[in-house]
């Protein structure tokens, strides 16, 4: 570390208030404000380079920047844990580069930056969620051609998404999608929620929280506004089921958050805990509470 | 500095961009904007909408009342916006009445709803019909006064296309989005 870096009030003097610079700003700020008004539509945006690899969350990272205010208090994490390298870095930037308060606690945040998760913790209203998202497009997987795949949207021409479902049930009995489930936003465009598993999708409909969607390397923002319904696709005789590892966290003894499964020895013991790790030590607190 | 819109840029805007997102998130209720250097025939509110959004890649509207030497130099120096007529609009600013009828505005495109125009109305001196909206971003059903809401229903029906629609007074703004569906509540007669 040189001596400049280490005097925060130069480091922000160096970069503009949360890194990007104003007209960037202004041009993602007219696609997330369209994004609102039309529910689940991926709107088109000219993503810039940000100093981290795609993959790692360079479309959050520009939602985040454009929206974050100096009184925000700014959660970060990555597959529902605030430890992990994608999160520590993320977070480190923005104080770096705005000066934002954080928090490890859901309540507590006013915008929470995910990958791959919905915290346990309720949201409330006026809460930002930005999610990292590698690919926007639902149906991409299953029409490579973007001309082709923006006229389905158009014409809400989903049969070919029901038809891969389908697939899945002739197979294998069931749904196998289990992360990244296609939704449907307000009745009209069918939404890819990022990689988040299937059972964090109810947590989308009718939230109070504002959603926002950022897919760098795609350029392409999406958004879903707070009380706003959202469908995870099935069939009357499929019906969609949020599902979770039938176990208890080893730490907090939890069987309503979603499970990480480790491995804790050699021999190939398994073990599974919270995967939200804010949720974890509630719960862990709350527990030694009732002991006493 | 002082004749700057905003004093420190990147903060204010940041700030005003912020009301924008709740007041576009939750329709219908009002959310607070603060003061800036704007020019007098400008509420603050709508000022900074502009101020926030625009740059040389929009088209901006402004009705008879605004188009004025003060407001078009303002935005010009302030935005680089270009000034435009109704058909191009990116941002419209007037009064409701200046801007009737609504047909001329873009409504956006199948494959690209959001190419669209933003309207941005001015005062509140209009003829208030009481109406109940409901759609994305509305808890429970709220009631609210609207000009003409049969132009708001008929904008609705063009839903995922259709006008985005920005109500400034002052420090105030409320916005009703395409996505917001509107019933008209029938007076006791």
């Amino acid at each position: 570390m040189n001596e400049m870096s280490k005097n925060e009030n130069l480091d922000i003097q160096i970069y503009n208030f949360a890194y990007l610079d104003e007209n960037t700003k202004r041009m993602i700020r007219r696609a997330l404000l369209k994004a609102l008004c039309i529910p689940g539509y991926q709107v088109p945006f000219s993503s810039r380079e940000m100093p981290m690899p795609y993959g790692w969350g360079t479309g959050g990272i520009q939602v985040t920047s454009a929206c974050l205010i100096p009184k925000d208090i700014l959660k970060v994490i990555d597959q529902g844990a605030d430890d992990t390298t994608n999160a520590v870095s993320i977070r480190k930037f923005f104080q770096k580069t705005a000066n934002v308060a954080v928090t490890e606690k859901t309540s507590d945040a006013s915008l929470i930056q995910t990958r791959h998760r919905i915290p346990e913790t309720k949201l409330k209203e006026k809460q930002i969620l930005v999610y990292q998202v590698p690919i926007p497009e639902p149906l991409r997987f299953l029409e490579p051609r973007e001309t082709e795949t923006r006229k389905m949207h158009a014409l809400s021409e989903y049969g070919l998404m029901y038809v891969k479902l389908y697939e899945d049930i002739a197979k294998h009995g069931h749904i196998e999608t289990a992360y990244a489930y296609p939704v449907k936003t307000n009745g009209n465009y069918v939404t890819d929620p990022s990689p988040i598993p299937k059972f964090d999708n109810p947590k989308m409909n009718n939230s109070p929280a504002i959603q926002l969607f950022g897919a760098g390397r795609e350029q392409r923002i999406y958004a879903i506004p707070p009380y706003t319904n959202v469908k995870s696709l099935d069939f009357e005789d499929y019906p969609f089921e949020a599902m979770k590892a039938n176990f208890k966290c080893s730490i907090c003894g939890s069987s309503d958050s979603y499970l990480d499964e480790i491995i804790v020895s050699d021999d190939g013991k398994r073990s599974y805990i919270c995967s939200d790790t804010d949720y974890c030590k509630e719960q862990t607190k709350l527990n030694s509470k009732k002991e006493d | 500095m002082e004749n700057y819109p905003f004093s420190e840029n990147s903060i204010n805007s940041s700030i005003a961009f912020r009301s924008l997102v709740n007041a576009t998130s939750y329709p219908g209720r009002t959310f607070q904007i603060n003061k800036l250097n704007k020019p007098s025939v400008l509420s603050n509110a709508a000022a900074t909408i502009l101020i926030t959004l625009c740059d040389n890649e929009s088209n901006v509207y402004l009705s008879k009342e605004y188009n004025t030497d003060e407001v078009r130099n303002w935005l010009i120096f302030n935005t680089g916006a270009i000034i435009s007529n109704k058909k191009n609009a990116d941002f419209v600013i007037g009064t409701w009445k200046s801007l009737l009828p609504l047909n001329d505005f873009k409504i956006g495109v199948p494959e690209y709803p959001e190419r669209s125009a933003t309207l941005i109305i001015e005062e509140t001196k209009y003829k208030k019909v009481k109406c109940n909206i409901d759609g994305p971003g509305i808890k429970n059903k709220l009631n609210i006064d609207l000009p003409n809401p049969e132009l708001f229903i008929e904008n609705n029906n063009l839903y995922p296309l259709g006008l985005d629609f920005y109500f400034t007074n002052d420090l105030e703004i409320l916005s009703i989005p395409r996505s917001t569906k509107i019933n008209i509540i029938k007076s006791e007669l």
